[in-house]
């Protein structure tokens, strides 16, 4: 009984299914089996904390990803709306006691209008130039956070009391099953459950009508004009989405690190989210998510294993003439620099790369 | 076909969702058996001969220049321990040094790595990833040294500050001032604090100096770290007429602070906190105008004063054990830090129990420790009841000194700043 | 008065930094189509060796200011010849990045060669000044001043009377058109990386000659460079020099008269003002004072 091949397209619908051939299935189950077993088997909490910023990191790249990589519009301003999620959260979440799904929600809102109030910049600017006013939105952040006590704490930072609680179930203190699992655990899988729900609808959403619209956005936008698509709306709209999505990701970085202060939404933050959603592939939402485990893990390994690394100086006063940041950022910079030449598409296009290699087999080249 | 491929993956589901439950959390480790008095049974980060205890440290990035000099003192200081044979004669201290990069998150990271292989932080450097880390060091009961000055510490059980914070050196500083500075109440008194907790703690002594003594600030200056030109305070400063300015900053603001008040001819009676001075600007173009006009409040003594017990012993063992350690400020700090934790390793090592909870334990019964004149002596016990030194030494700029600072009035305390209540940080 | 001349001095030393620093970034924009986030690195890079030639090697002061901008620009040269140049005709966003590793490979370099202590340039400036009209005039600011004014000149004398120079306009312009006249893109790109590796290494070691000395973080002052090159329209360098010198003056007066005029924005509002009068004279004028308005075709 001959079947028709899995690759086997027959209609638009189905080049946009997600999960249509039974490799992809057999992935998915295999994601979702890494996701509930990891944390019962890796009890160490230095790896469950790397991962759980990891996981938070990648929610925030997926909202740059649809802005960046899908719309076209750069924004080195992303740091500022994950300050302001923290602070959401350490003022609806933590003063209010509200349940988790309210202050995420209440922070994805205030980010959504944040993101509006850049919409007349990214009307009216292009390229570059929004670029760097995005920029000033960092600075001007800071300024703000700085002074506006009663909100931010001021200069002293806040502490975040959000609870990742929904009803009885808290996952800063999971029971399940009689069983009780650590704060890490049960972050781990909140941040990661997040984190594929948050890619799920980026996923959606840009196989959809407005998805397509944004990506005529980006690949031209006058074009898209033409075309019926009215750019100026889906810019402002990809900015409040974006925003939206960075401020859930900075609430859920406040209430895990219980403390926020001024100086943490600083420029490199927003540099790093670059790094990772290019590092990642751009307009690639899989491709976000390898970003950020590869921004936001590698240093850790190199961390972790930099006593066997020659020539490290892992102590004050001990041997060696590099110090291990230094090397980290050293290699962070090699392996950006490297990575671009070779593969400027990103890790998503050597993952698909290696796909369209197993697909076609045994006819590959 | 379909709903058979369906049912496997729901039925694979299921399966995983069980051995989750199997495999089990992680939530209930329980304590580690802490012996009665006698030999202290092994736990995290003690096996039986080894003590270990972690430095969260930036040891790279712009705050290395403070972070490495610091982690220096906790070595020589636990270098010369381990050379007496260790804590109680027989316990050698290890310390498992860690990059924050000054950053909060990747301060929690790193305190979750080592957590379970230490018996307590002998330092943890920075305001913010201090306070980042201290919700965890209360769920994990562990003790943690911090590595600043600042008067929120003094009140939390989990933290083992030392030295006379930032609030008390303000208030002595303003106290000589008045009392000997050539100032009264009615004089021009001025302040220029760097926009951040550090600028704050020295602005809040002296807006209590203020109200103890009964003056009024007549201008503040804020200014951002890094600042390029300074041109606008100043003149600032100088149009609002002040005699007096104190000065909160780290030693690159600060030089071109005096820098430009140099060139514009601003002379006014300078007071500074003592992380504003380093000894490279002892030897700067700025050097002439410090020496004139410059104090710097800080603890203890002159570096290479033999008459302070503290200080030769000190010297002796930097010659032994770091030999190329150039006279800083912050390796004295970390020298004192390790000694307070020596202090409470002995302690805990009499009851008998080097667990987390049982440092906790030993830290309030912990009585006052001295650190032979180097920084004042520290009352330990219940957080509630703790009593930080209330001494501050003022010195004068003399690049003749190795650190470029010689002592103008060593270890006093005003009564104002014996009235200073210490409170918990609000957040 | 003379507290409003003397902050628009202050202003005007400061605003040639930045002018120095943006002409760094429009040079490389203008002829590649890449911001350069490098720029800090670089200057920082220039700075200490600076501090190498003055202070280890005890060279004259003008000569270590001329050496390390040559061997900046050398450092700069290479950097395109090695990693960039393999990037021609990559999406402007990966090129980016490129230059943000380089910023990350270059920082730990610096420290771990020169270390994170405080150090001093010797040099003939130090504090001195000069009076004149009532006004106090530092000596390193004069130079500072000087400089800039004599690079800009020399900049454009440059580009106007030599072929290079003529090569790099019409690089600029239409680069296919160019390299049909023969025009060497190669020496192009390797130029412009040199050149403004060179401004960056000359305002690293302006700086750090002052007061404040010298230290890893010196290369944060491209940060604040950033909207003089958009003020004065990313692609003209002399919208770069006159973005500089209004976003310094505007700079040092808003600090001058912060406690009368500004404390109800809140402390430090000079540090925003930048950003602040970018974004107004973005919405104004979207590319900037002297920026060439982009074609859009379809």
């Amino acid at each position: 009984m001959a079947g028709p091949h899995r690759n086997l397209v027959r209609g638009y619908a189905d080049e946009l299914r997600l999960f249509g051939t039974p490799l992809s299935r057999a992935g998915l189950v295999a994601l979702v089996a890494v996701f509930l077993l990891l944390p019962t088997v890796l009890h160490d909490d230095f790896w469950l904390s790397v991962l759980i910023y990891v996981g938070i990191t990648a929610i925030g790249a997926i909202g740059l990803n649809l802005l960046t990589g899908y719309c076209g519009q750069i924004s080195l301003g992303h740091a500022f709306f994950i300050g302001a999620g923290a602070y959401v959260a350490a003022r609806v979440g933590g003063d209010t006691g509200l349940p988790l799904p309210l202050w995420l929600l209440a922070a994805a809102l205030i980010g959504a209008v944040l993101g509006g109030l850049i919409g007349p910049f990214a009307l009216r600017l292009r390229g570059h130039y929004l670029a760097i006013v995005t920029l000033g939105l960092i600075f001007i952040g800071e300024h703000l956070w700085r002074n506006l006590t009663p909100v931010t704490g001021g200069n002293s930072g806040t502490s975040v009391r959000a609870e990742p609680a929904i009803g009885p179930l808290d996952f800063g203190d999971l029971t399940l099953f009689g069983e009780s699992y650590s704060r890490n655990q049960g972050w781990f899988w909140l941040v990661w459950g997040l984190v594929a729900l948050v890619a799920l609808l980026a996923k959606n959403l840009v196989r959809t009508r407005p998805g397509r619209a944004l990506q005529a956005v980006r690949d031209r936008d006058q074009a898209a004009e033409v075309i019926g698509v009215r750019a100026g709306r889906y810019k402002i709209g990809a900015f409040m989405l974006s925003s939206a999505i960075a401020s859930a990701a900075g609430a859920l970085f406040g209430s895990y690190q219980q403390f926020v202060s001024p100086d943490e939404w600083n420029l490199l933050l927003s540099i790093q989210y670059i790094a990772i959603v290019i590092v990642g592939g751009l307009g690639t939402v899989f491709g976000s998510v390898l970003g950020a485990i590869f921004v936001g893990a590698l240093p850790a390994i190199i961390d972790r294993y930099s006593e066997v690394i020659p020539g490290v100086r892992t102590s004050v006063g001990g041997e060696g003439f590099i110090s291990v940041f230094a090397l980290n950022q050293a290699l962070f910079g090699v392996l950006i620099v490297l990575f671009l030449v070779l593969e400027p598409r990103g890790l998503a296009g050597i993952w698909l790369r290696t796909k369209a290699y197993f697909k076609a087999w045994p006819f590959s080249y | 076909m379909v709903r058979t491929k369906r049912w496997t993956a729901v039925s694979a589901l299921a399966a995983t969702a069980l051995l989750v439950a199997a495999c089990g959390g992680a939530g209930d480790d329980g304590g580690s058996g802490g012996g009665q008095a006698g030999e202290p049974a092994t736990t995290a980060g003690f096996d039986g001969t080894t003590i270990k205890l972690g430095v969260l440290s930036p040891l790279s990035g712009p705050v290395a220049v403070i972070g490495q000099p610091l982690t220096s003192g906790n070595k020589v200081w636990f270098d010369h321990i381990n050379s007496q044979g260790g804590i109680a004669g027989k316990y050698r201290v290890e310390l498992v040094q860690e990059d924050t990069q000054y950053k909060p998150d990747v301060t929690v990271q790193q305190y979750n790595k080592v957590k379970g292989d230490v018996v307590a932080f002998t330092q943890i450097l920075g305001t913010a990833p201090t306070l980042a880390v201290l919700p965890l060091l209360q769920s994990d009961e562990m003790i943690a040294a911090p590595a600043s000055l600042d008067a929120f510490w003094v009140r939390e059980p989990n933290l083992l500050p030392i030295g006379a914070p930032y609030q008390i050196q303000s208030i002595n500083a303003m106290d000589h001032y008045l009392s000997e500075g050539g100032g009264t109440t009615d004089s021009t008194i001025c302040t220029m604090i760097q926009d951040d907790v550090y600028g704050e703690a020295g602005q809040e002594g002296i807006d209590f100096a203020a109200k103890e003594y009964g003056f009024e600030v007549a201008n503040t200056q804020r200014f951002k770290v890094g600042t390029e030109n300074y041109a606008g305070q100043i003149g600032a400063l100088a149009g609002a007429g002040c005699e007096m300015v104190f000065l909160t900053a780290t030693p690159t603001d600060a030089g071109k602070i005096w820098g430009t008040a140099a060139q514009a001819k601003f002379t006014p009676k300078w007071y500074a906190q003592s992380p504003s001075f380093v000894s490279a600007l002892a030897k700067s173009a700025v050097a002439p105008y410090m020496r004139q006009y410059v104090t710097i409040a800080a603890e203890g003594t002159e570096w290479g004063d033999e008459s302070v017990p503290g200080m030769k012993d000190m010297i002796d063992r930097v010659e032994q054990y770091a030999p190329n350690q150039e006279p800083d400020y912050y390796f004295a700090f970390g020298y004192n830090q390790a000694r307070a934790m020596t202090a409470l390793l002995e302690k805990a090592v009499e009851l008998g129990d080097l667990s987390h909870a049982g440092l906790l334990r030993a830290s309030e019964e912990l009585g006052t420790v001295s650190f032979d004149g180097l920084t004042g002596d520290y009352t330990y016990g219940p957080a509630d009841t703790r009593n930080p030194p209330r001494s501050t030494t003022l010195f004068s700029v003399d690049p003749s000194k190795p650190f470029g600072l010689a002592t103008l009035k060593y270890d006093f305390t005003s009564e104002a700043a014996k009235k200073f209540e210490f409170q918990k940080a609000d957040a | 008065m003379t507290t409003f001349l003397q902050n628009c001095f202050a202003g005007l030393s400061l605003g040639s930094t930045y002018a120095l620093v943006a002409l760094g970034f429009v040079v490389i924009y203008k002829s590649t189509g890449v911001i350069n986030f490098a720029q800090g690195g670089l200057l920082a890079l220039g700075a200490y060796l600076g501090y190498t030639f003055s202070n280890n090697l005890a060279v004259a002061f003008a000569v270590a200011v001329l050496l390390c901008c040559l061997s900046a620009a050398l450092v700069g040269a290479t950097f395109e010849r090695i990693v960039l140049r393999r990037m021609v005709g990559q999406p402007p966003f990966a090129v980016i990045m490129i230059t943000i590793g380089l910023l990350f490979v270059l920082e730990p370099l610096i420290t771990a060669v020169w270390g994170f202590e405080h150090k001093q340039v010797d040099n003939p400036w130090n504090i001195r000044t000069v009076e004149a009209f009532g006004l106090v005039f530092g000596v390193r600011d004069l130079w500072t001043i000087g400089l800039t004014a004599a690079v800009v000149l020399a900049f454009f004398l440059f580009f106007r009377f030599t072929s290079l120079g003529l090569a790099m306009r019409v690089t600029a312009f239409d680069p296919e058109a160019a390299l049909a006249q023969g025009i060497s893109a190669r020496k192009v790109y390797a130029t412009s990386w040199a050149i403004a590796a060179a401004l960056a290494a000359l305002a690293g070691i302006l700086m750090a000659a002052g007061p404040g000395g010298l230290t890893p973080s010196i290369g944060f002052i491209a940060l604040a460079a950033f909207p003089a090159m958009i003020l004065g329209g990313m692609d003209s360098p002399a919208g770069a020099v006159l973005g500089g010198l209004i976003i310094g003056l505007a700079e040092a007066i808003t600090r001058g008269y912060q406690d009368r005029l500004f404390s109800w924005a809140g402390d430090n509002v000079s540090v925003i003002v930048p950003y602040l009068l970018m974004i107004v004279i973005l919405l104004i004028r979207p590319y900037g004072l002297l920026g060439t308005k982009e074609v859009r075709r379809i």
